[in-house]
């Protein structure tokens, strides 16, 4: 019985979890080429969730389609950023781009909240649902799982099989030797920002999915400390690391929601959440690199 | 091919050039030679683009490029073998090499150039598979000299390409370098050290004091010039 509940508890972890990974992938991208720790990171997942709704208020879009979107509008707030301040301050000491995230998540916040208001918000998308025996799962959070997967493989293939892709890798490993050879290392760093962003952006429209309550403008700081945690799990770097990292997370968090829901006199999301930090505590501790850095 | 007017660079508030002059001939060697914290490398990276000249001129082939950026001087046929090698130590000898040929008239002429490079650098066909960062120094070495030549270059800059290498290693750098000048057609800004070695490889010679050029001319001159040997050289 337990070990059904434990099992069901997993395959929706592992669902959670793939969209966990590819919600960080933008932040690792972005740290691994620019050392740019994204603050405002669950802001930009945020817009993502509000871009889901209102394309699917306004137009009827289905979610699924409103990823290439959110995808587009991201890597275009990306460019804007970048220009605007990211390009200059990357020069500087770390702290003032991180500064300057942590400003852009805040005037986003209060951008959709003045275009939306601050209460909670939802839509209903339904398309059914399958069992897997010990769980049943909607087809909309399958989709969002498949989705996932795709995007990491996509950006997987884009790194390491086109020119453009290996071009960036590139730039990560020595900016100086890519720019000897011709890249132009500036443009790489913006279009690395945008495509982070544009990660970030549309993994917000899949998460939508996942939150029943509904969303609100200022929904996005708990996915950033998610996504920090899922970042150290992956090794800060590197994206594919990062989809691991939040595969990881997703079945550690609904595993021990399981644990403490046994104990009845802990309140399990407070503990699970709890627990995500201690962990963090735990490996940047023992493992500072993070924990699936190979190097 | 290359000319530079009195050029001015430096890092924040700090100025390391003071108005160095340099005329580099094409199909010749003219190396930079100087101490430590000279500005050499400085002098280099300011003509390619990476640190911004604050004044002063550059040409290039009669066209100014003072402030066209890195990418761009690549595309006209310059580029630069910086000091420290800076080689994508994870990627593969190959992969090293193909990244040097990114630009759309270098990716048309790969495989003449791999063929031309592996010549050069037999070993390097060898270890094509090796990742970059298991090589020894002086094969790491070749690699950024062969990547750079992946760009299909006519003018090549190479900041202190002996360093840290075995002397014999040292050797085969110069005669590779002599031969990139004498059989590529090649025209080569070399900044080093090792003066002894750059008087028998170069044609003409610039000395580098704190962002000045003390004095120029042909490499017997120089070496002759006791006073210029003693007082920047060392030796
Ligand atoms: N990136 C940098 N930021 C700040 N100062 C720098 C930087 N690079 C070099 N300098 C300073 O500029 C001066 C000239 O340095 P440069 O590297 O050009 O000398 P060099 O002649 O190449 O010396 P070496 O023979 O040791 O390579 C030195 O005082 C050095 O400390
Ligand atoms: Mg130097």
């Amino acid at each position: 019985m337990v070990g059904h509940q434990l099992a069901g508890n997993l395959i929706q972890g592992l669902i959670l979890g793939a969209v966990y990974g590819m919600a960080t992938m933008g932040l690792s991208l972005i740290f691994g080429v620019l050392k740019v720790v994204n603050v405002g990171h669950g802001a930009f997942m945020m817009v993502g969730a509000f871009l889901a709704l209102s394309t699917f208020k306004l137009l009827g879009l289905p979610p699924v389609l409103a990823v290439p979107v959110a995808f587009i509008v991201g890597m275009l707030l990306g460019f804007i950023f970048y220009r605007v301040a990211i390009k200059k301050l990357i020069k500087g000491p770390e702290l003032s781009s991180l500064l300057a995230t942590f400003a852009f998540g805040i005037i986003l916040e209060e951008v959709v909240k003045l275009i939306y208001g601050s209460e909670h918000r939802g839509y209903n998308w339904a398309l059914g649902k399958f069992s897997l025996g010990v769980t049943v799962v909607p087809y909309t959070k399958l989709i969002a799982f498949v989705g996932s997967i795709l995007v990491a493989v996509l950006l997987y293939v884009w790194f390491n099989r086109t020119k453009a892709g290996k071009a960036l890798r590139s730039v990560v490993e020595d900016s100086e030797g890519a720019r000897v050879c011709g890249i132009n290392v500036e443009w790489e760093y913006a279009l690395s920002f945008a495509i982070g962003l544009g990660l970030t952006v549309s993994s917000g429209v899949l998460l939508t999915l996942f939150i029943p309550v509904g969303i609100n403008p200022y929904m996005g700081g708990h996915y950033t400390l998610k996504a920090f945690v899922i970042a150290v799990l992956g090794g800060l770097e590197s994206p594919y690391g990062a989809f691991f990292g939040g595969l990881i997370f997703g079945l550690i968090e609904n595993g021990s929601y399981l644990l403490f829901s046994s104990f009845p006199s802990l309140e399990p999301f407070a503990m699970t959440r709890f627990f995500s930090f201690v962990m963090l505590l735990i490996i940047l501790l023992i493992r500072p690199e993070g924990l699936l850095k190979t190097k | 091919m290359l000319k530079v007017d009195k050029l001015v660079s430096g890092y924040g508030p700090m100025q390391v050039l003071w108005e160095p002059s340099l005329n580099v001939k094409k199909g010749t060697i003219t190396s930079v030679l100087g101490p430590n914290g000279a500005g050499k490398s400085t002098l280099l990276w300011t003509i390619f683009g990476t640190v911004k000249p604050w004044s002063g001129k550059i040409y290039f082939e009669g066209r100014d490029i003072t402030f066209t950026p890195p990418h761009e001087k690549v595309n006209m046929g310059m580029t630069l073998v910086p000091e420290g090698k800076h080689l994508f130590k994870g990627m593969t000898v190959y992969e090293n090499l193909i990244m040097g040929a990114y630009r759309k008239e270098a990716e048309e002429k790969l495989q003449e150039n791999l063929e031309l490079v592996y010549t050069l650098f037999p070993i390097l066909k060898e270890r094509a598979q090796q990742k970059a960062g298991s090589l020894s120094g002086g094969q790491q070495q070749m690699v950024t000299i062969a990547r750079a030549l992946m760009t299909n270059p006519k003018f090549i800059m190479l900041d202190e390409p002996s360093q840290g290498l075995a002397p014999k290693i040292v050797l085969e750098v110069f005669e590779t370098i002599v031969k990139l000048k004498e059989e590529v057609g090649l025209t080569i800004l070399l900044v080093e050290q090792n003066a002894e070695a750059s008087f028998d490889a170069a044609d003409y010679i610039y000395v580098m004091h704190e962002g000045h050029f003390k004095a120029e001319g042909r490499p017997e001159d120089i070496r002759k010039s006791k006073e210029v040997r003693e007082a920047y050289l060392g030796i």
